[in-house]
């Protein structure tokens, strides 16, 4: 599969303070790269660097093979940290001025994007006067402008109501159908979840890990359970032949499984038969949030 | 080249604030112009003794070829007026982070840089024209000596424009480095009112040095020098600032590369 971005050790100090620290990994072709992370992790340094808004201090970084230069950023659709245009202008006269730049898309393209952002109808109006949420929308667009094939999206979903955030979740869904690369930070775990094929987990400058989304952030099936007795249900449970791990919460045991491995019924018949009746039974998937915040030791 | 241009130019064209700066530097080199020469009528269309003196020391500046002398040495002190617009036209883009989101977009740092070395010739373009257009104006309703020479001084045109360009460039300069637009507009300014005059005049007065002339702004500003009337007042010093010029247009030449040399290079420096 073709790489569409590759890092090999990229490093970047803020004076004394280490922001990225020999970081590698590749963006296939066609996936949704994920780039998760705490606050202050290190996600949009990555990215400002790979459109050279920041120059790394060790490293380097290979766009479809390639050095990063201006003619390969033009094919790039970015969002950046902030929705950035010039206030005086309207949408559609900022989108000239990107048009202009990158040589992407025309000005029928710039009406069609405004319209799959939901700005048609303000398009005319100044940046100044646009919501956070409108200036997001733009910053989409932009991005959008000429359809390019890799686009690089810095919490896209920021400033975005529920339905914005849908909207958007819907709209990288299709592009990732018809092809499309997306390298995507995101604090929203669940968004990852649900569109990311990839990912990357970045903590202090480190990456943790990367790879199939499946892979990194594997979900556990939990069984919850509940009796009169706890610490017989206790004893009879450690004494079932399983492949996780127990535990307490409240007064319910937990029994942590690999996915897909739990078996519920079964479980209940064992414990009956050991002359313990369960009062509650439960099975629940392992929380992501929870995975999330065990890979980053938060 | 023609794309970097198209694109400053939509930049530009509606933003409120380049018009209006425009339109009052448009007023201003007018306007000044024609308050000496307003003044100078009232001293000397008096019809008493002391008007035909004053006629007799002053002569006509505002006619031709002097007209050409004294015009661009009276304009060139407002030039603070269109290096508003330089420094705006530069510290916005960092403001609202358009200098980073341009360079997202697919333009290089020299890209970025060049597109504003065109805004800068532009405008110091736009400033020579109107100085030229005042001259001419002034120049042919002042001249009644038909043996008078309306095209030997000519060449001020070149060297107002060079001069222009010159301390426009600096406050570039200054913009590029300070990023914020009133700040850098207070420190150029301050320079350039308060901080090298009196500089030039503490080294030429105390420690008897002419090295004052190469002071970023006195470098450009000895292209044009004191029209004649003015320099009578020492001939010798006067002659010597005429003789200056043709050097001073290689050092101002030269600072202006270095100039914009900086520039180039703060930006492919610099993180955004």
């Amino acid at each position: 599969m073709e790489i569409i971005l590759e890092l090999q050790n990229i490093t970047k100090h803020y004076g004394r303070i280490r922001a990225l620290n020999k970081v590698s990994f590749s963006v296939p072709q066609g996936s949704v790269f994920g780039i998760l992370g705490p606050n202050g992790s290190g996600k949009t340094t990555l990215l400002s660097i790979i459109l050279d808004v920041l120059k790394a201090d060790q490293g380097n970084f290979l766009w479809f093979g390639n050095p990063g230069s201006p003619a390969q950023r033009k094919k790039i659709g970015s969002l950046l940290e902030t929705p950035n245009f010039y206030h005086y202008l309207s949408a559609t006269n900022n989108l000239k001025i990107t048009h202009s730049i990158s040589a992407r898309g025309d000005l029928q393209d710039i009406e069609r994007v405004l319209r799959q952002v939901k700005l048609f109808e303000r398009k005319d109006s100044r940046f100044s006067s646009y919501s956070l949420g409108m200036k997001q929308r733009l910053a989409i667009a932009a991005a959008l402008l000429g359809n390019p094939g890799v686009l690089v999206l810095d919490e896209p979903t920021n400033g975005l109501d529920p339905v914005g955030i849908a909207e958007i979740r819907e709209l990288i869904i299709d592009l990732r159908k018809s092809g499309h690369t997306i390298i995507m930070a995101s604090h929203l775990l669940d968004e990852v979840e649900k569109i990311c094929t990839h990912v990357a987990i970045l903590k202090k400058g480190d990456l943790v890990t990367s790879g199939h989304v499946d892979e990194v952030l594997v979900d556990e099936d939990v069984v919850e359970m509940g009796a009169s007795d706890l610490s017989a249900l206790t004893s009879v449970m450690s004494t079932y032949d399983h492949q996780g791990k127990l535990s307490h919460e409240g007064n319910n045991l937990l029994l942590v499984l690999p996915k897909g491995t739990a078996n519920p019924e079964d479980i209940n018949h064992y414990c009956f038969g050991r002359g313990i009746v369960l009062s509650h039974l439960a099975l629940k998937k392992k929380r992501l949030e929870v995975k999330f915040l065990e890979l980053t030791g938060s | 080249m023609f794309q970097i241009l198209r694109t400053e130019w939509l930049k530009i064209k509606k933003y409120p604030a380049f018009w209006w700066v425009t339109g009052i530097t448009a007023l201003t080199y007018p306007g000044i112009n024609y308050m000496f020469h307003s003044v100078y009528e009232n001293l000397t269309k008096q019809s008493s003794a002391s008007g035909k003196v004053v006629s007799a020391l002053l002569g006509n500046p505002f006619s031709f070829p002097e007209a050409w002398r004294t015009i661009a040495y009276f304009s060139s002190i407002f030039v603070f007026i269109p290096a508003i617009v330089v420094i705006m036209l530069i510290t916005n883009e960092f403001t609202y982070k358009t200098y980073r989101q341009n360079i997202i977009d697919g333009w290089s740092r020299r890209d970025f840089m060049t597109g504003k070395l065109i805004d800068v010739t532009l405008i110091s373009l736009l400033v020579t024209c109107l100085f030229a257009i005042v001259v001419l104006i002034i120049g042919f309703s002042n001249t009644t000596d038909p043996e008078a020479s309306r095209w030997s001084l000519a060449y001020y045109v070149a060297l107002f424009a060079l001069q222009t360009f010159s301390q426009l460039s600096l406050a570039f300069l200054v913009g590029l480095f300070v990023k914020r637009s009133f700040i850098a507009l207070a420190i150029f300014s301050f320079y350039f009112i308060i901080v090298e005059p009196i500089l030039v005049n503490v080294i030429k007065y105390k420690f008897k040095s002419e090295s004052g002339q190469f002071l970023p702004l006195e470098i450009s500003q000895r292209l044009l020098p004191k029209p004649a009337f003015i320099g009578r007042i020492d001939e010798v010093a006067y002659r010597a600032s005429l003789d200056a010029v043709k050097y001073h247009v290689a050092y101002t030449a030269g600072l202006v590369m270095l100039t914009w040399g900086i520039c180039f290079w703060i930006s492919k420096k610099r993180d955004l």
